[in-house]
Parts: structure tokens; sequence; C-alpha cells
């Protein structure tokens, strides 16, 4: 690639020596960008020269592969629910599997990964726990989610009151937890080493704190007036939990402390000359019924059925007032979004009605909106290794939304009619250059 | 689409940006907004309110002009540090927010007070409020203390129509008679989007939409009831081949 572009030079200015070039790498950038060289070489050189740190390169391919989300024709989820999807978990140590939960009660487990060496891949369904196991819930299954250090289990919590933990092996639940109302959300601690707490958000306006280790409910977290939708742990310390519900509230809690939380988010900052005094101190003007840590744990999201998606300073429960206009959420019970991971600006992906939106973190503009769904979409899931978003709706779809891949450069197109068109269809990665004509 | 083109490009052409920075002055950024208020307060129909109220702007209107909502927001809230622009909480949506110039306010307060009695202690309020408070309502403990008015004044504060009752002890800053605003406003905004509702398809072209002869519903002019429309997202903007499609929104309240 240096050689192509040392030639480049050549061309253009021939008195330039080999030794004044290389010593002006920043007119060597200059260069590129005149000599309309794909823009995305030009990371790809500051990489090589020592230039840029290597992480940069890898940000600014992140983000131009979410910028270039779209629908594949290549690659598909086997369909096996017959009811709405209601939630999906990937889990993190190899992003390989991922976990669905459906209005049937039904839960799935599917394999991302691609070891075919064709470009066309269905995502299998490895093992279902199904309409005719003994043990499935009875009623719609609410939110699955991987036990955080490895995939020999998962926990799924459901409309039948109950929230149970399963064994991947033989998926029977090990362990059983029966509650008094409908459960809406829970969640493990994805950083947690000394404590494995599931939080549990049910109809009840006590949260509940549940453990795995000895297979009680330890602890009852009192606060809010309203139905807790939704609960999410923060991913930078292991102690802090936060908690939407119905009520208009969010709280954030340390639950190593005896008393009640640490504070509310206030949409107003403060600023109680804003709204009407019923309003003061809710973090939004109807139900709160979504909520996302961004990957680095510093800031949350929360969105609420006033149509309305708030970007909070987690630390101190700031209001960073980003205005993201009118973000539609009819939904009766808690939406999952998500947000990427390992881009320059970071994007929020939110389900709006039967599409998915795409916001900039913190520019609050929408950036596209991701069509596909037949009915409305109730969850998604960001792949951060490879970009990929994953959204599953009551259209009983699960639609995986691919980065575009890139065109392939001048030289290789040449070389490839040269040779025939078969040899497109097989990436270059899977070609045998290693094996000898005479075995 | 164009929009992601254009943020492939910005995260690629980071060294530009970092030139380009030293360019974009916030004070520039500020004219802009005032320009763009400037251009909506001419669109408001004095006449209407027999020159009583002053030109009154709501804040999404700004959305509709441009992009950036968070940096619109961003330089409404600076305009109103300096004591420029006033913000008030309409009655109606609590995210509706109607914005006036400061001197404007200030003119037609004093021109609506003189002869009465109150003229003194509304002109005592105004010179307190201008230029140090960017407060939307004041609760009782404010008013005695902070700015020291007496139980009586704050009846003839709310009796002149520059406070409004909220609750019990609190009180909202409000404009003078602009009740007919807001019955206006709300009739004109919901006559406009039955408009747009009951063309076919529900959508309709807002060059065409200007065209229209409004019906006596429709007090304001037809292009400050479009921006509103735009700005609060109660109708979708499409770009199309032959100019800007609007469509209505389902699932709205109205």
């Amino acid at each position: 690639m240096l050689l192509f572009c040392l030639i480049l030079i050549n061309m253009t200015y021939p008195s330039m020596t080999f030794a004044r070039v290389c010593s002006n790498i920043y007119f060597l950038n200059d260069l590129c960008r005149h000599a309309l060289l794909p823009l995305q070489m030009f990371f790809a050189i500051e990489r090589q020269s020592g230039l840029d740190d290597p992480v940069r390169l890898r940000r600014a391919e992140s983000t131009r592969r979410v910028l270039s989300l779209e629908l594949n024709h290549n690659r598909d989820v086997d369909r096996i629910h017959g009811n709405g999807i209601n939630t999906l978990d990937i889990e993190v140590i190899d992003g390989r599997y991922m976990l669905s939960g459906g209005s049937d009660g039904v839960i799935v487990i599917y394999d991302l990964e691609n070891n075919s060496k064709k470009p066309q891949y269905t995502c299998k369904a490895i093992c279902t726990v199904g309409r005719s196991s003994r043990h499935v819930h009875k009623f719609s299954v609410e939110t699955v989610q991987w036990y955080p250090h490895d995939t020999g289990m998962f926990v799924s919590s459901s409309f039948d009151k109950t929230m149970k933990v399963w064994d991947t092996e033989t998926l029977k639940p090990a362990e059983e937890f029966q509650f008094d109302g409908n459960v809406y959300c829970h969640h493990m601690s994805p950083v947690a080493r000394k404590h494995s707490l599931v939080a549990v958000g049910t109809k009840d306006p006590k949260v509940q704190l549940c453990d795995l280790k000895s297979g009680s409910r330890i602890h009852i977290l009192q606060g809010h007036r309203g139905e807790i939708l939704s609960v999410r742990w923060s991913p930078r310390y292991d102690h802090i939990l936060a908690t939407a519900s119905t009520d208009s509230r969010v709280h954030i809690w340390d639950v190593r402390r005896a008393s009640g939380s640490l504070f509310t988010l206030d949409q107003h900052n403060g600023d109680k000359s804003k709204t009407s005094s019923e309003a003061v101190n809710t973090a939004h003007n109807g139900r709160v019924n979504g909520l996302c840590f961004t990957a680095d744990g510093l800031h949350l999201l929360t969105t609420g059925t006033d149509d309305r998606m708030r970007l909070w300073n987690s630390a101190t429960g700031e209001n960073t007032l980003v205005n993201y206009g009118k973000v539609v959420n009819e939904s009766r019970k808690g939406l999952k979004f998500t947000v990427s991971r390992g881009c320059s600006p970071e994007f929020v992906f939110v389900p709006c009605g039967s599409s998915v939106a795409v916001y900039g973190l913190h520019s609050g503009e929408l950036i596209t909106m991701l069509r596909g769904h037949y009915n409305n979409v109730d969850c998604c899931e960001f792949h951060p290794d490879y970009q990929e978003l994953y959204s599953g709706g009551k259209d009983c779809n699960i639609l995986a939304w691919v980065p575009v891949l890139r065109q392939p450069d001048i030289e290789d197109e040449e070389t490839n009619s040269k040779r025939g068109g078969t040899q497109a269809a097989i990436n270059p990665a899977f070609e045998d250059a290693w094996s000898s004509d005479e075995d | 689409m164009n929009r992601k083109r254009a943020l492939i490009a910005d995260t690629f052409c980071l060294t530009k940006r970092r030139r380009c920075a030293a360019d974009s002055v916030t004070g520039e950024s500020q004219a802009d907004i005032r320009s763009s208020l400037q251009y909506l307060v001419t669109l408001f129909s004095r006449k209407l309110f027999n020159d009583s109220l002053p030109p009154v702007v709501l804040k999404h209107q700004l959305y509709s002009l441009h992009n950036d909502k968070t940096s619109v927001d961003k330089q409404v809230n600076e305009l109103r540090e300096t004591g420029e622009l006033l913000m008030f909480q309409l009655g109606f949506d609590s995210e509706a927010f109607a914005l006036v110039f400061a001197e404007d306010y200030r003119a037609k307060v004093l021109q609506g007070e003189a002869g009465r009695g109150t003229l003194g202690t509304v002109e005592k309020f105004l010179t307190k409020l201008i230029p140090s408070c960017s407060d939307l309502s004041f609760n009782k403990e404010k008013m005695l203390k902070e700015f020291l008015f007496t139980d009586s004044e704050i009846t003839q504060l709310v009796k002149s129509g520059v406070l409004t009752v909220r609750d019990a002890g609190s009180w909202w800053l409000s404009i003078p008679n602009s009740g007919k605003f807001i019955k206006y406003f709300i009739k004109g905004r919901k006559a406009v989007l039955g408009m747009v509702k009951k063309s076919k398809y529900s959508e309709i072209l807002q060059t065409e939409l200007e065209g229209r002869r409004t019906t006596s519903q429709v007090k304001f002019q037809m292009k400050y009831h479009i921006h509103d429309i735009i700005g609060a997202e109660l109708v979708e903007c499409i770009q199309t081949t032959s100019g800007t499609l609007l469509r209505y929104v389902d699932g709205n309240v109205n």
C-alpha cells in the first residue's frame, strides 16, 4: 500500500526524492486527499507510520461500519418463535450465542458464528425450551440474560411471576424464585465478582435483590411508588443500580447502603420553576420504561412514555439536556434499547414503532431509521465485535443488521476479472494459499 | 442517507475539522438564533390582538429552522441568561414554551398598564425580573424575601396578568392578555393539522399547504403554524424531488 502511494508520488511529483517524501509525512496526508484515495486509507497510513494510536483506526472503522448498517440477504436468523419476541441477549465472553425470549414463554439459543465458508448463513437455533418442556414458563418471558461470566447458566423472568435460573446443558431450571406480581425485568451485574445478586423489578414498588449463591431474596430497596419497569446495574461499579418505574422516577441505589437511594434523576436539574408542582423531581413526564448505561458507565439513558429520551451523567444525576426530539414510545412494559460500543461518536439504537431509530449519543440527532420489521419492534441488541445489530419484535422475526461490505479496491477487481467470477464468492480469508498441488 | 454519508465523511476528515474549529465562533451561532427569532416574529400577526400583545414565538418553532436541537436549546438558554429573551410556560402543553424579546415584553406590559393603579408595582417587578432572573415560576418565599414584595403587591401583579396562579403559594410568569393568543393558537393548530390529515394519504407538500386558503379558525399566518407543527413533530418532514412533504403522524393526542 505504501508502495502504491510512492508510485503515485513519483507520478505527480517526479522531482521529489524518496528521502524527502518519507520525512514529510504530513505532505503525504495532503497528497492522499488530493489524489482522491479512499478516505479510509488515511487512517491506515497514519497507523502504519506510527502517527496515530492503533485505537483510532479501530474506532474510525467501527463507526463507519455502524453508519452503514443495513439488512443483508445473506444473513438470517432461524424463525422459531410463534409469538412476538420480547428480549434478546448476546453473551459477553465470545459473542457467539444469543438468547431470545418470546411472548409464548419459549426461550431459544442461537449460534451466531458463521463457520461455513459461504457468505450466505442462517443463524441456527441450537436448543429451545419449547412449549413441550416441563419447565417452560407459563406466560410471556419478559427478560432473559446470560450469566455474565460463562454460558453455563442463564436467567429468565416472566409474567407467570417466576424467575428461573437455567442450566444450559440440561435446559432444566436449577433455581426458581417466586414473586407476588408480574416480573417485568431483571438484571445481573456484568462486572460483579464479589456478589451474584440479581435485581428484579416487579409489579410491586419494592425492588428485590435475589442472591444466586444462597438462593434466597436477601434485600429489598424501597423508594418507588409504582411498578418497576426496568432495572440496570452499572457496568462501571458493581454496587450501583438504577431502577425506573411508572411513578415517573428513576432512582440510583448503592446496594451496600442500608438507607434509601443515592439520588433520583430530576429532568429539570433542580430548577423547580420549570414544571407544575406535581412533576417536581421526576425523570420524565410519564412512565419511565427504558434504561441503558453507556459502555463506560459514565452516562445513563432513559426513555419514557412522554416520547422523550434523556441522557444523564450517572455520577451526579445531572440531565445533560441533549435533545433527541420525539422518540415515539408506546410500550406498556419495559423498552429494551442499546448503545453501541467502540465507536467514536457513540450511537443509540431505540425501537420506535416498527423500525429502529439510530441517534448520535451526544449530539442528539437522528441518523437513520432502520426499517424492515413488519410489526412493532420490542428489543434490540448490539454485537460489539462485529458491529451488528439484532432486533426482534411482534412479527416473530429476529433481523440481523449487518454493515455493508467495503467495495473491493480497483486492483483487486482487475485481478478478479482475470481469474474468473467464481473466486469472488469465497472470502479471501478462507482461500487455501498453502497446500501444494502435489498432495 | 445524506446524513449518513456526511457523518462518514466527517469521521474521516478529522484533520479538516481541526482547522475549521477555529472558525466556528459561538457569536456567529447566537446571531443565527437571533435572526431566526426575528424572522418568526415577523410571522406573528400583531393586528389580531390590537397591538396589546408582544410578538410571541414558540421554542419548538426554532427546531424546524435548525437541525441540531441541543444547540438551539443551548443558545436560547444563553440569550435568557443575558436577559435578552424571556421564556414562559404556556398552560396547554408541558413542553411548549413561549419566547418573547425582553424589550418587547416590557414595552407592551407598561403600555397595557398605563393609567392603572398597578403600574408602579408592575414596573418594580419588571426591573427586578428582566436583567437578572430567568425563572419560569416563583413561589411565595422568593417573592417575599428576595424580591421584597408584600402580599397586596402580589395580588396586584396577578390582577395585572404578569403572574398566573400555579398552585397554592406559587405563580407562573405569564404574558398579560395571552389567553386569547392561546385559544386562537390551539384552534389554528388543530385546523392546520386537520387539513394535513384530510389530504389524500394524509400528506401534503409544504408549498401547497402554504398556498391553501385558510378557514376562519386559522387566525395566524399559515407559515407560523407550519413551523409550529414541524417543530413539535406533529408531522413528519420528508424531502422529495418536488420539495418538502408533510405527512401526518399517527398517534398524536391532537
